[in-house]
């Protein structure tokens, strides 16, 4: 326990200020972006549920890395909870299976108002590589309206995070 | 002026419970290498939560619709019962440690009927382990709070901490300090932390306190947060004060003595929240169906402290 | 009222339930019949209700009234028995009530005017046990009270009923002769004598004949009230009689085997420490049982019962404690004595009210949803919103929590042996300490099960057809346990300060309960609390809610739509409980599978069986049960139907009577 307390000591802090991260391209938001951050005191603390519709879990692991010390998601405000009763973003990644298209729907149908879609990565944004498959309905906003897309396969964990970001600052102005 | 006193001290607790809630967060990203989020957070949060709709499980009775209320009433009866900023302000049978205890169960069998009526496996599944956890705290709390009546030679907390206080320092009385040891691991297990339950788990599985509100949303769920923040200030701030009986709103009262026994609350709280944080980030959870040899621990460094308190009374 | 009017009120309550028999027989045909027995029954409660009104305002504390005394039979009121004749003459009115809705719906289970006619006869024998004041009316009213309970408890004459009666009636008459054999011990063998005579005989006993009449008395009505290990006939028969008659049995019955304790104990010179003792730790491990056992039950009418036993075991060591420091002459032992002896008056009326209360509405419960099975219940609350309201009441009195009167009778409880902890003896403080544990965690239990009762029944989605199809709930149903539910929350608000003389005003506006210097308890101050801290919250919402709309939605399912059958039931809920105590409840638990072909990896299906046991039964009961049928075994080879050797024994016999007549 000593040993690993030093550890701690010795490391500091090595979380990445932000302004390293890239700028990202969001593309259109819409107005329920604004109302809702406008509404939730400037989306200064808000909650995430992350739904895996049938990605690859590329962006599984991305997202993953948020919550880490280097990316450190939480010093944002932001937070994943375990229900999407709790959350007011609702995060999609993966092109939305036939299977997962009734899970994908409940959890949107139960976040309370305001709320907040993004998809995150090819798949969810544009259906990616599977878009067409017999096994797959499409990209996200066939099932549920979508407010910010974060492009990539997968979308690594600073574009994910400035995604987030800039979304919120958007939804600001 | 001990009305108003014992007034304030309540108000003083109600509005410094998110920000305990703020330091925990905050001293465990440190622990883990992180910036963490800023200490006001928990206020935004709920602030937040009471502006969104509630959507809520058409399974549902009025009890699920009742129980944040109740469960809220039960924490806020406690914050103006148990004693924090102040001593020496409320009168024997208002801080009595039994009621203290039927207080805080009442809100526990609430928070687990709502569990209940959620007519989902999670919520149930946490409110069962609740009231096991519930019927095992029992017994180390009672034991542990008579310890502490025994040296303080009162049932009331109030009178305790009184007692405590007139002492230079409690970490001199043995008894004390064992009972308090005792109290301790009551608190971690009464809130829902470490090794008891994890509060910042995603796995529902291992949930006990957070899988009763996965049903909640929206204001209710702010109520229920916020509840279980008082709580956990109510608890920390009782330990911290009894631990370092200083600074202490005493009457006769003084404006200056106001404002230093506010700022020693915050900084105790601060200083409990890391010594929580310390807890959580150096201790593993344990497994449900071992807490038998938790609670079993509990209640004999309870009854150690006992002990050593009797006979410090024969002496 | 003059003495000689309320005494006639007496004798009419008395009798006016034998008048309800006799009509129950007599209008067995006509439809009102039932009502003509109910109401009578009604009268004979206020009647006596009223009489001890008069009673209690009119005389003074330490005074008798005689109603009758012949050589034969003899009743007399004294203050002792007029506070349980309270609870029988309260529990004859709102059972009564009860039955007025409730036996209608059982016409085709039960025969009405039969179990009216006993019921009748029982409710006289419970008034008459209390009332008698001769060791013979006493045991004669006893019998009588006993037997009649046997026919509630096998009213539906079904094969569970009746083997729980046939066990019941074994356990009743055990203790019913230890009961004749300790007294006749008392009374140095007469049977007429009155109780006064009785005290100046035992005065005259030795040591060994006293402490031997004790402890048959104990267990005459150590039995009676469900002490551990006498206690196994109890939850199953208790269960078994009409819901009102339950309500009487476990809410009235067992009060009056306590009376009949206390006036035993009144006719010893002296109580020793020791049997004291016994009495308390017998008491305690009764409650740990009786709320172990209600904790994992499943059976909705049988966990009332186990939670009576759990009361009586922590009344009986209420008054076990009580003679303890009585016995002494210790600084604060005489003030802590008062506190048992208060408790143990106090927990008496609020186990009467949540009990009752519960039983009758467990027996509405059941009556609109044709199972007694807590697993097949769910989703009431959505139904019968007022009567989850009032049941909600009377779990939250039977829990123990604040603001109901069993919180301030634990209370008392608890904090009395906490302040015992203070004594110099080391005994007696590790005995205090100990007890003080166990009392706690038995709290603990009884709110575990109590919180799984209400939650499995009323809460989340219907687990089955029985309650999904539940009919509405009658308002005659749901008046009796709301009865209960505002007599608890009455005595919450004022049974302390009136039961007990030691009040002191803070600024005179509150009462406030001292027990012992630095311990005390004010119940309109918790109210207060409480009613301010629920409008605090419910303020705080109103103005920081700044969105109020509610969307209904499915349980969140995770993706996977859930069914009823996904919800934990009363057993699940519990399986904590059961694996903790795993030894004690004897749970057992297997995962049984079948193979499509032996050896086959592919599972056809799969269950699982579980099981719990009475450690007891276990233990003791089928031991000496194997005892018995061993030794008959032995004794069975004698009789071979060999002529000659039937004569040889009884010469045998003949020359042993004859040697021990020489």
């Amino acid at each position: 326990m000593l040993s690993l307390l030093a550890k701690i000591v010795a490391t500091g802090s090595i979380t990445e200020p932000v302004s390293t991260f890239p700028e990202p391209e969001l593309g259109e938001t819409g107005e329920n972006l604004k109302a809702a951050i406008g509404a939730l005191y400037g989306g200064r603390s808000l909650h995430i549920r992350h739904v895996d519709a049938g990605s690859n879990n590329g962006e599984e692991y991305e997202m993953t890395a948020l919550g880490n010390a280097f990316y450190d998601v939480e010093r944002f405000g932001l937070s994943f909870v375990a229900s999407p009763r709790h959350a007011d973003i609702l995060t999609v990644s993966g092109p939305v299976t036939r299977n997962m298209e009734h899970a994908l729907r409940t959890a949107y149908e139960l976040m309370p108002a305001p709320r907040i879609v993004v998809a995150v990565g090819d798949g969810a944004v544009t259906g990616g590589i599977w878009k067409g498959s017999y096994a797959v309905v499409g990209p996200v906003d066939l099932v549920i309206p979508v407010d910010v897309r974060i492009p990539g396969d997968p979308p690594a964990p600073a574009d994910i995070l400035a995604g987030l970001l800039a979304a919120v600052r958007k939804g600001r102005s | 002026m001990t009305f108003f006193l014992a007034i304030l001290d309540g108000l003083i607790v109600l509005l410094l419970a998110p920000l305990t809630v703020g330091f925990v967060r905050l001293a465990k990203a440190r622990f883990q290498n992180r910036r963490g989020a800023p200490v006001y957070l928990p206020y935004l949060t709920l602030l937040s939560l009471m502006r969104k709709e509630m959507t809520v499980t058409k399974h549902s009775s009025w009890v699920f619709a009742a129980a944040p209320f109740f469960v809220l009433a039960s924490a806020i009866a406690l914050a103006f019962i148990v004693p924090t900023a102040a001593a020496g302000v409320l009168p024997d049978f208002a801080s009595n440690l039994f009621l203290v205890g039927g207080i805080a169960a009442f809100g526990s069998v609430f928070l687990a009927m709502g569990g209940m009526d959620a007519a989902s496996t999670f919520g149930n599944m946490g409110a069962s382990r609740e009231m096991t956890l519930a019927a095992f705290v029992e017994p180390a709390f009672y034991m542990g709070f008579s310890a502490l009546a025994l040296v303080g030679g009162t049932w009331s907390l109030d009178g305790i901490l009184r007692h405590l206080a007139s002492l230079p320092w409690s970490a001199g009385v043995p008894a004390a300090s064992i009972a308090l040891v005792a109290l301790v691991f009551v608190t971690l297990a009464e809130n829902a932390r470490y090794p008891v339950d994890n509060p910042a788990t995603h796995l529902e599985l291992t949930m006990v306190h957070e899988a009763m509100l996965l049903e909640y949303s929206g204001p209710s769920l702010a109520l229920l947060e916020y509840a279980s923040a008082v709580k956990l200030t109510v608890m920390l701030g009782l330990v911290a004060s009894l631990s370092l009986p200083f600074f202490l709103i005493q009457p006769p009262v003084t404006a200056l003595g106001l404002v230093l026994g506010v700022l020693a609350l915050i900084a105790k709280l601060a200083l409990a929240a890391f010594v929580l944080a310390f807890i959580e980030s150096t201790f593993v959870k344990m497994r449900f169906y071992r807490m038998q040899e938790y609670f079993s621990l509990a209640f004999i460094v309870a009854l150690a402290g006992l002990l050593l308190a009797l006979i410090s009374m024969t002496r | 009222m003059a003495p000689s009017v309320f005494g006639l009120l007496f004798v009419a309550a008395l009798v006016l339930p034998l008048l309800g028999s006799a009509a129950a027989l007599l209008a067995r045909r006509a439809g009102w019949g039932n009502a003509l027995s109910q109401y009578l029954f009604m009268l004979s409660g206020v009647l006596g209700l009223a009489a001890l009104a008069g009673y209690f305002t009119a005389l003074h504390a330490a005074s008798s009234v005689v109603l009758l005394s012949s050589p034969v039979l003899a009743f007399s009121v004294t203050p002792l028995s007029a506070f349980f004749l309270l609870i029988v003459y309260l529990g004859t009115f709102i059972t009564s009530l009860y039955a007025l809705g409730y036996l209608p719906l059982y016409a085709d289970a039960y025969s009405v005017p039969l179990t009216n006619a006993v019921s009748g006869v029982f409710l006289f024998a419970l008034a008459a046990v209390l009332l008698s004041t001769t060791v013979f009316t006493f045991l004669l009213s006893w019998e009588l009270m006993s037997l009649s309970a046997y026919f509630l408890v096998i009213a539906d004459r079904s094969p569970e009923s009746l083997s729980a009666g046939f066990l019941y009636l074994v356990m009743t008459h055990i203790g019913f002769a230890c009961l004749s054999a300790g007294f006749l011990l008392l009374s140095g063998g007469h049977a007429f004598i009155s109780f006064d005579g009785v005290r100046e005989v035992a005065r005259q006993l030795n040591p060994a004949a006293l402490a031997a009449a004790f402890a048959l008395l104990f267990i005459g009505f150590g039995s009676k009230a469900g002490l551990v290990p006498l206690h196994q006939w109890l939850p199953y028969a208790h269960p078994q009689a009409p819901s009102h008659s339950s309500a009487l049995l476990s809410g009235t019955m067992l009060k009056v085997a306590l009376y009949g304790f206390l006036l035993a104990l009144t006719l010893f010179p002296g109580i020793p420490a020791s049997w004291a003792f016994t009495v308390a730790a017998v008491g305690l491990i009764s409650a740990f049982f009786g709320a172990l056992s209600a904790a994992v039950e499943h059976d909705a009418k049988r966990l009332l019962a186990w939670s009576s036993v759990e009361n009586m075991g922590l009344i009986f060591s209420g008054v076990g404690i009580a003679l303890v420091l009585h016995g002494l002459s210790m600084p604060l032992s005489g003030a802590l004595a008062a506190a048992f002896a208060l408790f143990v008056a106090f927990h008496v009326l609020n186990h009467f009210a949540f009990k009752t209360g519960l039983f009758l509405a467990t027996g509405a419960m059941v009556a609109k949803t044709h199972t007694r099975d807590l697993d097949l219940y769910g989703g009431l609350a959505g139904k019968w919103p007022a009567f989850s309201g009032v049941f909600l009441v009377l779990v939250i009195a039977a829990a123990a929590l604040p603001p109901s009167g069993t919180f301030f009778g634990e209370w008392l409880y608890l904090q009395s042996l906490a302040a015992a902890l203070r004594f110099s003896s080391p005994l007696l403080v590790a005995s205090a300490a100990a007890a003080l544990g166990l009392a706690a965690l038995v709290g603990g239990l009884a709110l575990f099960a109590f919180v799984k009762f209400f939650s499995a029944a009323f809460l989340g989605r219907a687990r089955s057809e029985h309650a999904e199809a539940a009919e509405p709930m009658p308002v005659l149903l749901l008046v009796p346990p709301l009865l209960c539910a505002a007599f608890s929350v009455l005595l919450g608000l004022f049974g302390l300060p009136v039961l007990s003389a030691a009040t002191a005003g803070f600024g005179s506006l509150v009462p406030v309960t001292t027990v012992v210097p630095g311990a005390s308890m004010s119940a309109w101050f918790v109210f207060a609390l409480l009613a301010f801290a629920s409008a605090f919250a419910f303020i705080a919402y109103r103005v920081f809610a700044r969105n109020r709309t509610v969307r209904r939605t499915e349980t969140w399912d995770c993706g996977t739509p859930l069914t009823p059958r996904m919800e934990y039931t009363a057993t699940g809920f519990s399986a904590p409980m059961r694996f903790f105590f795993r030894g004690l409840v004897m749970a057992q638990k297997e995962i049984l599978a079948e193979a499509v072909v032996p050896g086959n990896p592919w599972i056809a299906n799969r269950r699982i069986e579980w099981s719990i046991a009475s450690v007891w039964e276990a233990w003791l009961y089928r031991r000496i049960a194997r005892g018995i049928v061993s030794v008959a075994a032995f004794v069975k080879r004698l009789q071979n139907g060999v002529i000659q050797l039937y004569l040889l024994f009884v010469l045998l016999a003949l020359i042993i009577v004859v040697l021990v007549a020489l």
